[in-house]
């Protein structure tokens, strides 16, 4: 498994404010480390992959509610 | 002529014109070869609940429940708003063919690359 350098548990955040708080997490940290996240909302699934593409993050795994973000290069 | 077309439904039975009529341009949309997405959100996403739009037939226009059978099977797809969904203790194991529950996130990334938005 991944190093993992954050962990966060949004509950049941979704939408807008899962993704925003999202990109403030993944930008607290260094460029290739990882991020768990724990994201309980329905839309989560099809949201997560879609912000990663956008943003240029990598999500390295899935599995709902589980997932591994790794941070991009600057 | 390729390309993405959305259409926004924000009502369900406190507006079954605005609701059908969305379903409709859909329809044109998916019917014109275009890669078609309803966002379903506010009162909207009670149409993604199976069974919900059995009785709303609009004068001069096809049944609702149709026009959403005949969207799907064109390959349209239905995203329905999850805070929406959620704030309303809908049940995501009834949703109607093509339906799926998003955040944000997806319909920003539709939407993205320059797709055309109408809104109901």
């Amino acid at each position: 498994m991944a190093d993992v350098a954050a962990q966060w548990d949004a509950g049941e955040l979704g939408c807008g404010e899962l993704v925003l708080e999202l990109r403030y997490r993944l930008s607290a940290l260094r460029p290739g480390e990882i991020l768990q996240l724990i994201a309980l909302d329905a839309g989560a699934p099809a949201d997560i992959p879609a912000w990663c593409r956008m943003t240029g993050h990598t999500l390295v795994t899935t599995q709902h509610p589980v997932y591994l973000i790794q941070r991009k290069e600057d | 002529m390729a390309g993405k077309f959305c259409v926004s439904i924000t009502h369900a039975k406190d507006n079954t014109d605005k609701a059908t009529v969305g379903f409709v341009v859909a329809n044109a949309a998916a019917g014109s070869g275009k890669e078609s997405l309803v966002f379903l959100s506010v009162e909207g996403v009670r149409l993604a609940q199976k069974g919900y739009a059995q009785d709303i037939h609009e004068e001069g226009f096809a049944p609702l429940r149709e026009l959403m059978e005949n969207f799907a099977k064109a390959g349209g797809t239905i995203y329905v708003c999850s805070p929406c969904f959620k704030k309303r203790k809908l049940d995501e194991n009834n949703l109607v063919a093509g339906a799926s529950i998003v955040g944000g996130a997806k319909l920003v990334e539709f939407l993205s690359d320059g797709s055309p938005c109408v809104s109901y």
